[in-house]
């Protein structure tokens, strides 16, 4: 199966499109306004996915389609966000009273109707019918969240394969509800799309697997590298590919204070990497790197430098090898911002001959959450086709 | 296809919130936010008169042929005052604030023309010009990011920064 950028926009046209028709319908049942923050393709494998519902100790209701088009979609929320959820639902019930029934049968409603909105777009575009499944709670008392999306993946076999996966942030009632619409298709529903789509100057989906793979060791050298460096015993929680209308690349990040560096790479590919910090794992990389000083503002920044160097080093050297090409990094920028105005002029460069971005994103982190790094890379598209070519089984 | 301007639904909560490459009008009392400028640039205009008021958030100057209109200053803020008029604005009477364009890196990528958040405000003072609107107060240009809210009963703008605070236009 080949993916190209258009069949990826068309894709990301029609979750967005879906995920806005069940936000509005979110807004008329519930009298809440409901928001598409952004909207994703995510190329990841299903542990992938597992692993961050389980630690974010997601809720979730699933609800499978089939017919035209075949896979399932699940609706996800942190259990603060479905509490605060099911009381603007229905104000007044206690919900420890009725043992959390009638909050989950609340939000399996939710799910059939957002849900529901969701996918007719798509059989819409397809010129097509699907059937969806009843509604199916999940929580973290269950095994794997993704038990019932047996979502078989590319390379059909293991938990390792690469699955495409349409993720929408939504939020309602200023912030105080975060959730994600998910649809993850089978690989035969996805390769529908794509032909409906037309596939000129595609891709085979291996060499973005191939892709995937290289960010995922370049994350994993990188927390090697923070842990040898400051000691702190760190791990990747997350690395993915996602595919992103480029305004939406800013406002994946929230309005909070972060510190770290940003840089340019230059190369095939090349392009801009931020390496944030929340305020308190910059202050523990500060203490660690300069122990027992009471460091002025200016070290603390060398430290932060320090080792946003190594990490963008530990990230990217991989790719340099996998690619057999050299990848030169500028000195790194010091930056104390709000974490969406930091992107938004790396975006923004971009987006003066791009409409959409490859962005990549990992998440380095300590167990008890003390301490996490995000890293940001957005690669030049047309320089990143050229790195996948380059990756492509034929090459 | 419009992708990321939604079309807003009616506020209930009282805030409406516009996106990157986004614009939203308020024609009661509404407030409404954006955040993460860096290079962007937000315009808020406003109808001291009737109250409506309108937010833009562009992301570049000049709009190329095919582009997403609320991306760019001169179609956005187009956009933002034909919908303003919609709702009952004169635009005899609007007055502009305008916040954001800062510089916050060097790229090697920047020509001769000046930096991206440079030239976003030179296009929204241009472009608001043309509609003979005046800037009443505005907080452009540094190197830092911010975050605005525009009350729309007002017409304060508040603008948040990491390294400034907030103040108000």
């Amino acid at each position: 199966m080949n993916l190209d950028v258009r069949s990826l926009r068309t894709f990301s046209r029609l979750a967005h499109s879906g995920a806005e028709k069940a936000a509005g319908s979110l807004t008329t049942l519930a009298g809440i306004d409901t928001y598409v923050n952004v909207t994703k393709v995510e190329l990841g494998t299903k542990s992938d996915v597992e692993n961050e519902f389980a630690e974010r100790d997601l809720v979730s209701v699933h609800i499978g389609f089939s017919g035209g088009l075949d896979g399932h979609t699940v609706l996800a929320f942190s259990p603060e966000s479905a509490e605060r959820l099911v009381d603007a639902l229905m104000p007044g019930i206690d919900a420890t009273d009725a043992e959390g029934e009638l909050a989950e049968s609340s939000l399996k409603e939710v799910a059939n109707i957002m849900l529901g909105g969701f996918i007719d777009g798509w059989a819409d575009y397809l010129d097509t019918t699907v059937d969806i499944t009843t509604p199916t709670y999940v929580d973290d008392e269950n095994d794997g969240p993704l038990d019932h999306v047996d979502a078989e993946g590319f390379e059909n076999g293991g938990d390792d394969e690469h699955v495409l996966v349409f993720r929408n942030q939504l939020e309602a009632a200023d912030n105080a509800i975060e959730f994600d619409l998910y649809m993850v298709p089978t690989a035969s529903s996805i390769e529908t799309i794509v032909e409906a789509s037309g596939e000129d100057g595609a891709l085979p989906v291996e060499s973005f697997a191939a892709f995937s793979e290289m960010i995922n060791d370049g994350a994993n050298q990188a927390s090697e590298d923070i842990t040898a460096m400051t000691g702190i015993d760190t791990t990747v929680e997350v690395s993915r590919l996602s595919f992103v209308p480029i305004e939406g690349v800013p406002m994946s990040l929230t309005d909070a204070v972060r510190r770290g560096v940003v840089l340019e790479f230059s190369g095939t590919p090349s392009g801009y990497i931020a390496i944030l910090f929340d305020e308190p794992s910059a202050e523990n990389i500060a203490s660690s790197l300069l122990p027992g000083m009471e460091g002025d503002e200016a070290m603390r920044q060398s430290a932060i430098q320090e080792i946003g160097n190594i990490t963008t080093s530990g990230f990217l050297d991989g790719w340099a090898n996998a690619l057999e090409t050299t990848i030169d990094i500028s000195p790194p920028k010091h930056v104390h911002d709000i974490g969406s105005a930091i992107i938004d002029p790396l975006a923004t460069d971009l987006a003066q001959s791009q409409e959409y971005a490859f962005l990549i994103d990992s998440t380095i982190r300590t167990d008890d959450d003390e301490f996490t790094c995000d890293i940001y890379a957005l690669p030049d598209e047309t320089e990143l086709r050229k790195a996948l070519k380059q990756l492509s089984p034929a090459a | 296809m419009q992708v990321y301007t939604t079309d807003t639904p009616a506020a209930r909560s009282g805030r409406i919130k516009v996106g990157i490459a986004d614009y939203a009008v308020s024609g009661d009392e509404s407030t409404l936010t954006t955040s993460g400028l860096g290079s962007c640039i937000g315009v808020a205009l406003y109808d001291p008169e009737t109250g409506v008021s309108g937010l833009a958030h562009a992301m570049l100057p000049e709009a190329d042929d095919g582009g997403e209109p609320a991306k760019f200053v001169d179609t956005g803020i187009e956009l933002l005052l034909s919908e303003m008029r919609a709702a009952g604005a004169d635009i005899d009477r609007v007055v502009a604030k305008i916040a954001g364009g800062s510089t916050m890196f060097d790229f090697t990528s920047a020509d001769g023309d000046g930096s991206i958040g440079d030239r976003n405000v030179a296009a929204t003072r241009t472009t608001l010009d043309g509609f003979g609107i005046d800037v009443v107060a505005e907080d452009v240009g540094g190197s830092h990011g911010r975050s605005l809210e525009l009350d729309s009963e007002t017409g304060d703008l508040r603008v948040r920064s990491a390294k400034s605070g907030n103040h108000v236009l």
